[in-house]
């Protein structure tokens, strides 16, 4: 006698579902898996029956299962819409969502665990692409906020350090109207005014470069090959020694090459590493500035006698507004380091700080050959 | 005796096992922040990034309890931190039973780990893809256990379920942690209990951590997988009652 159609339809329903099902035994060991989720995964019933079910899964999936799943199937009896992977015969996997539920005895020992499984290609497609989407959005947001803050600070301490040098123009200027006759007295007022105006200027100048360097991908600088490097370094050392007759600062430079450089930026990185270590170094001791060429590559030192930077200090040392607790002089944006930084990174450089017999030094190193830069100039 | 949970899921790991235990030993359950239903506003990102920093928990409660020599019984990477636990504290726990334990999960020149850095990456991977009812926590479903009362009511998966966030750090910090070192500076009586088919701590890495601690016993459980605290836990109650 031919098997009826009721019959035909239940066993058929179990091997030929529209989903995956797999029986465990209570070891956790494939008792049964329907055609449908063989097919699937491109196996032979007898090449699954008897291993475990992690073993179908890929290496995530695997741990996720042992950490996550099996546990949690023995405490609550179910899982409802897990992702997985399978791993089909040639280690390609199929996203699928998978449901399972423990069957126990009325004692409460563990019969079997069953599990439905769904393909689900494009929907996890869909998941992923909702999740990278959150991500970025999170990722902007962030980017937003710390912008804002940046912000928020850059106008403070513009306005904030603007004040002092507009202040000793407005002062010196009213002092100028009822000074008319004491001429020595007023060549230093103009002095001062001069002096402040100088320093407001540097001040915007700071701004611009850090605003170009924020908005742009790059920092501005014009390469050329430099032969005039050595001159130019000497130059810029003993201007910042001129504003400075109170303090010795050495120098020892030998640029025995042609360097590709934009030499206006690299003068503007000594002045700004000069400037930073007679603001924070000893007062007592000189200030040592070196630079030489070695393996094709130039180098540079700064020292000043003073304690360590402290390891906090020296992890944001090259960040905008940063400025030290000993900071004597309170004319800076704390964005002197940051330009010293960002000029360093556009040639192709790198800056570095150490401690070295009781002084800070900060080192910057860079290729003395741009790729930009035809190699048939002598410079 | 204090049990400790490993990383993916809660405390409730230890029920099984420690309501036999609780006639003879006082109880001492507990999770760790950022699992289970622990204070998540307490989790710290750089102290968590270390197992030490959880060492240093369980050396905390441990102090808060007053301690002297208890038994640590850690699963899976609780283990190891409950190692660095006694090494950092040894008045706290004279014994120390490791339920699949690892000093180190991924592979290395002459050590076998057992996975590779790319198989955390896919592991993390499941984790964002599972928020394993995380973000379902507006509308919550309260799941009743009739059949297991000890459990109460919980949340459905909220004994596996963390803020996806901090179970990537817990991941991290688990399969990338070396703590090899360590092994030989256990100062506890411990005891090694494996299971077979063991795919986070195979067998061989459960032998050498029973070959590198100074005062270790192991035994092999007829359990498999890596949770016989659920999947076989009057096989591990008797072999803690045999080993204390």
């Amino acid at each position: 006698m031919s098997e009826s159609v009721p019959d035909l339809d239940l066993r058929d329903l179990f091997e030929n579902a529209p989903c995956g099902y797999v029986t465990l035994d209570d070891q956790a060991q494939i008792m049964h898996a329907n055609a449908t989720l063989l097919e699937w995964i491109d196996c032979e019933a007898d090449e699954v029956v008897g291993r475990r079910v992690h073993e179908l899964l890929g290496m995530g999936g695997k741990i996720a299962y042992e950490t996550h799943i099996a546990p949690l199937l023995r405490m609550q009896g179910f899982v409802h819409e897990i992702a997985l992977d399978l791993k089909t015969q040639d280690g390609s996997l199929v996203p699928v969502i998978a449901n399972a539920s423990e069957r126990r005895s009325p004692e409460g020992s563990l019969l079997l665990t069953r599990l439905t499984i769904f393909k689900s290609v494009d929907r996890r497609r869909y998941e992923r692409d909702l999740l990278i989407a959150r991500r970025k959005a999170e990722e902007e947001a962030k980017r937003r906020e710390d912008e804002a803050v940046l912000r928020e600070q850059f106008v403070a301490v513009l306005g904030h350090d603007l004040r002092n040098p507009l202040a000793a123009v407005q002062v010196g200027s009213k002092m100028l109207e009822s000074n008319h006759d004491d001429r020595e007295r007023t060549a230093l007022i103009i002095a001062e005014i001069g002096a402040a105006t100088s320093r407001a200027l540097d001040l915007v100048k700071d701004v611009m470069d850090f605003a170009r360097g924020r908005l742009g991908s790059s920092f501005p600088v014009e390469l050329e090959r430099s032969s005039t490097l050595q001159e130019a370094i000497e130059h810029v050392v003993s201007e910042v020694q001129i504003a400075h007759p109170e303090r010795e600062i050495s120098y020892d430079i030998s640029v025995t090459k042609p360097v590709d450089c934009d030499e206006a930026r690299i003068c503007q990185l000594f002045a700004n590493l000069v400037s930073n270590a007679l603001q924070h170094g000893d007062t007592e001791t000189p200030v040592e500035v070196r630079a030489w060429i070695e393996s094709d590559r130039f180098h540079a030192e700064v020292a000043n006698a003073g304690a360590p930077i402290p390891r906090e200090i020296l992890k944001n040392l090259f960040q905008p507004f940063h400025r030290g607790k000993s900071s004597r002089n309170r004319d800076g944006l704390g964005l002197g380091l940051y330009i010293v930084n960002q000029i360093a990174e556009a040639h192709g450089g790198e800056m570095s700080v150490l401690p070295k017999d009781g002084k800070n030094v900060f080192r910057f190193e860079m290729p003395t050959r741009q790729k930009s830069i035809d190699d048939s100039d002598p410079g | 005796m204090v049990f400790a949970h490993g990383f993916g899921c809660d405390q409730a790991m230890w029920l099984p096992v420690a309501e036999k235990l609780q006639e003879e030993y006082r109880i001492v359950l507990f999770d760790y922040v950022g699992s289970g239903q622990s204070d998540l506003s307490a989790y710290d990102k750089d102290r968590y990034s270390s197992l030490e920093g959880y060492a240093q928990d369980v050396v905390d409660i441990g102090r808060e309890l007053g301690l002297t020599n208890a038994i640590f019984v850690g699963h899976s990477v609780s283990a190891m931190i409950g190692a660095l636990a006694t090494i950092a504290a040894p008045e706290l726990f004279s014994d120390l039973i490791m339920v699949g334990p690892s000093p180190r999960y991924l592979n290395a020149d002459g050590y076998t780990g057992g996975f590779e850095e790319q198989q955390i990456e896919e592991l993390l991977q499941f984790l964002e893809d599972n928020h394993m009812g995380w973000s379902a926590a507006m509308g919550p479903a309260i799941m009743g256990n009739p059949d297991r009362p000890e459990l109460g009511e919980r949340l459905t998966n909220s004994f596996c379920a963390t803020d996806p966030e901090i179970a990537r750090q817990f991941a991290r910090t688990t399969f990338l942690s070396d703590n090899r070192d360590d092994l030989t500076k256990i100062p506890a009586r411990t005891l090694v209990l494996q299971c077979s088919d063991d795919i986070i701590a195979a067998e061989s890495v459960g032998r050498y951590v029973a070959d590198n601690v100074p005062n270790a016993e192991f035994v092999m459980l007829d359990a498999s997988g890596h949770c016989p605290n659920l999947s076989a836990p009057d096989e591990v109650t008797e072999a803690i009652r045999s080993f204390v």
